[in-house]
């Protein structure tokens, strides 16, 4: 039982990670047409800036630059690359960002090598939050997990309570009505572009001292989120939100779990026959808790094409 | 434009006759051009033809390969079929797979869809070590090239000659397949598909299918390059080869038929002459390809059709002077750059790094020079070519533009 | 009376709050050419749209030749003999007009997933599109993009894509938008001519056109068919006056 509420908690924070860059996906999205594939990479920025910062400013200082740096990168990609394409339409542009993920890759292993960097958790934050039967409970997953919920909200009200909030959401509808309006769309469009970048900076920032720090960081991630906005549907945030939380919490129970699917078999009295196949059959969930969200992302393609939460194309 | 069968027939002589012009070790980057160019080609098909961008064709390039291995390895060693036909197998493999993923990702478009392909060649790589008796883990599966048809097949001009005639047979096919309805629909399809489905045709099966056969030749090439290793390893699963894909297929062109071709085979041909040279190939792969994306939208093959089809009008003479000026201050430029990211890499690289002692950093060898990495003169150095370079073409870049001025 | 080929019973549609079409009730009778007007916004392009496939009405039915086709895809309405063109214009911009009418006629003589042969020898097909050129008048603009024909020449492709198929039922949204008048006169005697022996359900806001083509009218306003009759009886209800009248007051 213990187990289980272990595997949900980190499920959940492990969700509100994902949701953390599947957030400034969709916002980027939704408010350019333009699906970033560099944005996992910047996700990697940012836990790579954060380990470079840590010895010269401390930890605390480094999850604050590195987002801020990362904002940078965004604004000048934005700037000076996705806006010189955008003449030759969305497709371009995906494309162009799906370069830029290649070269920072590269930079970074020419950077940093590429095998992990010994980027952890600070002492002072490296404890147990709390027990149960005998098992800790690392203080610092909670951490994360309260960086995300505060992030949110603070975008949730920039989104809903202020003007820029507004004039972005409208943005998103009707960019043409909002620049006749006398706003200036390039320069919110440059905007959100960085937040976004920012966001997955500080989420990379954070969980980069708890996870691994390596050049693979990106694409691992970054096809979870892909799988979380297939899911989701990249319309909508809330779509985001549950489909990074289911993804997070299967994920999660599936890592803890020793059910094999020849197990099933055995009560309608095809076990042996299981055993024989072998294969996937007798794999353990655990094994395959990696390869799960893939097979939920094709479930919700054959029952809702369009996403949990997502409209028709 | 009229000259393009003469050129045509030009390159299929020099194809035939290359293992009688150059050494072994070029003959073998050439295998994997060819391999490379008919990826590419498959990939075309579906990326450019149809509009359907693809982020995970490792996938069928790979369950070819390892189809391949594992038909070589039949019977005992004696081959589900004759050599020369092996590569059917992996035609066949890749077909039946790519109708499978074909079904998944086309029932979503446009950006849906590239994230889908690419989650599915995520899903077969995380699957894949834990499915020993098909991809044989870390080791992979290993065989042999077995005589076929009175040919040994042991020696590199056999599997050069047999890559050779599959890969020109493909894309032969590729070519009548693009003139037939159902590639004509591939174009439907990219253009607007919405408008198709009122016209009464199935979009979806549509896609379906005109993916398998994307697949089908990517099987093809995966088989090729496992034949001519005699092994395949889940590495050829891994993203890098459906990035490399996507990268050599654009820096060519994927509008115009050879262009992914092209791309492929002189993308590959870089990649073995500096293989020696650097370290950071990729890097450079992914710069060019932004760059391109960035200036030559079209590709580079792409581009080129396009000028000899509409000259600027400014006579030949003119044209060719404008493009080697052009070309020499991007010389200059890429130079600067090269410089700079190689002594950077030098400089950050652990061996260096592992010599350098209490302050004192000894100096790098760089195109024949050494150079003091504290000093300021090789970052000066690159970066005034660099700059000079960038400079040089802007100049020439006002002057075309206003001589266009003064013309219009 | 005969049997209607077209017939909207109860037809409802709605986006979230918003209703759109309310209780529209429409017989097309085989042979004759209906217009719908109505002013902007009304919903005719919503009306069309639930008709082909577009989208399903919340409620009611859509009859086609007796079977309801309320619900099913584009694909499958087309195939059963009705086809449309759109307001806004829809056709395959980076392939020449020969191939956009080409792509539109396969499809009738069922080469949908064919592979094996050349589609530059199918000889009835290619003669069809030909055809097509003709009628439409784009013969000599054959290899030119779609996208670099004028805004007409577009409206052209899209009627002549919509023929293609050789469809009972033809459906036309707003066909002559953005036409000069030589253009509209000459569509409009294509029209006449190409629904010979079809059932033509029309949008169109040019009233002199609508006026001579039309054998019947249906007004729609608000998502409502307020009146549907002969032109004569349409030029007399006092509804549509004051429908239109009214609309432009405000
Ligand atoms: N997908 C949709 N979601 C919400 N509202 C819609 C949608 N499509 C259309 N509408 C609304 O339905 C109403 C009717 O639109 P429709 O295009 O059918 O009008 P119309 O009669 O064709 O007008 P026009 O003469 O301008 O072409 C409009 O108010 C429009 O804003
Ligand atoms: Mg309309």
């Amino acid at each position: 039982m213990d187990q289980i509420l272990f595997a949900l908690l980190n499920g959940t924070i492990y969700g509100l990670l994902l949701f953390m860059v599947s957030a400034g996906l969709t916002l980027i999205f939704g408010m350019m047409g333009v699906l970033n594939f560099a944005h996992a990479s910047f996700y990697m920025l940012g836990a790579y800036f954060a380990y470079t910062l840590q010895p010269l400013t401390g930890f605390w200082l480094a999850i604050i630059l590195a987002p801020i740096l990362v904002m940078g990168v965004g604004i000048l990609v934005e700037r000076f690359i996705l806006r010189h394409v955008h003449e030759h339409g969305h497709a371009h542009e995906l494309l162009v960002t799906f370069g830029l993920s290649v070269v920072i890759a590269e930079m970074i292993k020419m950077v940093y090598g590429k095998f992990a960097v010994d980027y952890r958790v600070p002492a002072e934050l490296n404890f147990a939050a709390f027990s149960l039967s005998g098992i800790d409970y690392p203080f610092y997953r909670l951490f994360m997990g309260g960086i995300a919920v505060v992030m949110f909200i603070a975008i949730y009200l920039l989104l809903t309570k202020t003007r820029v909030g507004i004039v972005v959401r409208s943005a998103i509808y009707r960019p043409q009505m909002v620049e006749a309006l006398g706003h200036n769309v390039p320069m919110v469009f440059m905007g959100v572009f960085g937040i976004g970048a920012a966001l997955a900076g500080l989420a990379g920032a954070v969980a980069g001292a708890f996870y691994t720090t390596n050049p693979n960081m990106a694409l691992e991630l970054g096809v979870m989120v892909f799988v979380v906005v297939v899911v989701g549907g990249l319309g909508s945030m809330g779509g985001a939100m549950a489909a990074s939380l289911l993804i997070g919490i299967t994920n999660s129970l599936a890592v803890g779990s020793d059910f094999r699917i020849a197990d099933i078999l055995t009560w309608i009295g095809m076990g042996g026959w299981a055993e024989e196949i072998g294969g996937l059959l007798t794999m353990r969930m655990s094994s395959l808790a990696a390869t799960l969200p893939f097979f939920i992302m094709l479930l919700v393609l054959v029952l809702r094409p369009s996403g949990l939460m997502g409209e028709k194309e | 434009m009229k000259y393009a069968p003469l050129l045509l027939l030009v390159t299929v002589a020099v194809l035939i006759a290359l293992p009688w012009l150059v050494s072994g070790s070029m003959l073998n980057a050439a295998v994997q051009m060819l391999i490379a160019a008919l990826f590419a080609m498959a990939f075309g098909l579906l990326c450019g033809q149809a509009g359907m961008l693809s982020f995970g064709h490792a996938a069928y390039f790979g369950v070819g390969a390892f189809a391949a291995v594992h038909a070589m390895n039949a019977f005992g060693g004696e081959g589900l079929l004759p050599t020369p036909l092996l590569p059917l197998v992996g035609g066949a493999t890749g077909l039946v797979s790519g109708l499978l993923a074909g079904y998944f990702s086309t029932k979503r478009t446009g950006v849906y869809f590239a994230m889908i392909t690419l989650a599915l060649a995520e899903l077969l790589h995380a699957l894949a070590p834990h499915l020993k008796t098909v991809f044989g883990g870390e080791a992979g599966v290993s065989s042999f090239r077995m005589p076929a048809w009175g040919i040994g097949f042991g020696s590199l001009n056999d599997v050069y000659f047999l890559t050779l005639v599959w890969t020109l047979l493909c894309i032969g096919l590729l070519y009548l397949f693009s003139k037939t309805p159902l590639g004509r629909l591939a174009l439907g399809l990219r253009e607007n598909a919405h408008r198709l489905r009122f016209l009464g045709y199935n979009t979806h099966a549509l896609g379906t299918l005109i993916f398998a056969v994307s697949a089908m030749f990517a099987g093809i090439a995966g088989a090729l390059q496992s034949m001519n290793i005699e092994a395949a390893n889940y590495v050829v699963l891994e993203s890098h080869i459906s990035t490399a894909v996507v990268l050599n297929s654009f820096i060519g062109g994927v509008r115009v038929f050879l262009g992914p071709a092209i791309g492929g085979a002189v993308m590959t041909f870089f990649g073995h002459v500096t293989s020696d040279l650097t370290r950071v190939w990729l890097l450079y792969q992914g710069i060019i390809f932004v760059l391109v994306m960035m200036f030559l939208p079209r590709g580079l093959v792409g581009e080129l059709v396009e000028r000899i089809r509409n000259p600027s009008g400014e006579g030949f003479a003119r044209t060719l002077s404008t493009l080697l000026a052009r070309l020499a201050s991007l010389a200059i430029a890429a130079f600067g750059a090269v410089f700079l990211i190689e002594f950077l890499q030098r400089v950050l690289s652990p061996e260096y790094r592992a010599g350098v002692t209490d302050g004192n950093w000894p100096d790098i060898a760089l195109f024949s020079y050494d150079w003091a990495p504290l000093s300021v003169l090789p970052w000066a150095f690159g970066l005034g070519l660099f700059g000079i370079g960038i400079a040089l073409v802007t100049m020439v870049n006002r002057r075309v533009a206003a001589r266009k001025e003064a013309q219009a | 009376m005969s049997d209607p080929i077209l017939s909207l019973q109860h037809v409802h549609k709605s986006f979230g709050e918003a209703h759109i079409i309310r209780d529209a009730n429409l017989d097309v009778i085989p042979g004759e050419r209906h217009a719908v007007i109505g002013p902007n916004g009304a919903g005719k392009s919503t009306l069309f749209h639930l008709c082909s496939g577009q989208f399903a009405p919340s409620e009611g039915k859509i009859l086609l030749n007796g079977k309801n086709i309320a619900g099913l895809k584009p694909a499958e309405v087309n195939r059963r003999g009705l086809a449309r063109s759109f307001q806004i214009t829809n056709i395959f911009p980076g392939v020449t007009v020969f191939e956009n009418l080409r792509l539109a006629v396969m499809r009738k003589h069922n080469l949908q997933f064919v592979f094996w042969r050349s589609a530059a020898r199918l000889r009835v097909v290619n003669e069809e599109v030909d055809d097509l050129l003709t009628k439409i008048r784009l013969t000599d603009r054959a290899q030119t993009l779609a996208s670099q024909l004028s805004y007409s020449e577009q409206r052209s492709l899209e009627i002549g894509m919509t023929l293609a198929s050789d469809p009972q039922v033809i459906l036309l949204d707003e066909p002559m938008a953005g036409m000069s008048h030589e253009e509209t006169d000459y569509t409009a005697g294509l029209i006449r001519e190409i629904t010979e022996g079809r059932t033509l359900l029309i949008v169109e806001h040019d009233m002199s056109v609508v006026f001579s083509l039309a054998h019947r009218i249906s007004v729609l306003v608000y998502g409502e068919i307020i009146a549907t009759g002969t032109p004569e009886e349409i030029r007399g209800n006092a509804r549509v006056k004051e429908a239109y009248l009214g609309e432009e007051a405000a």
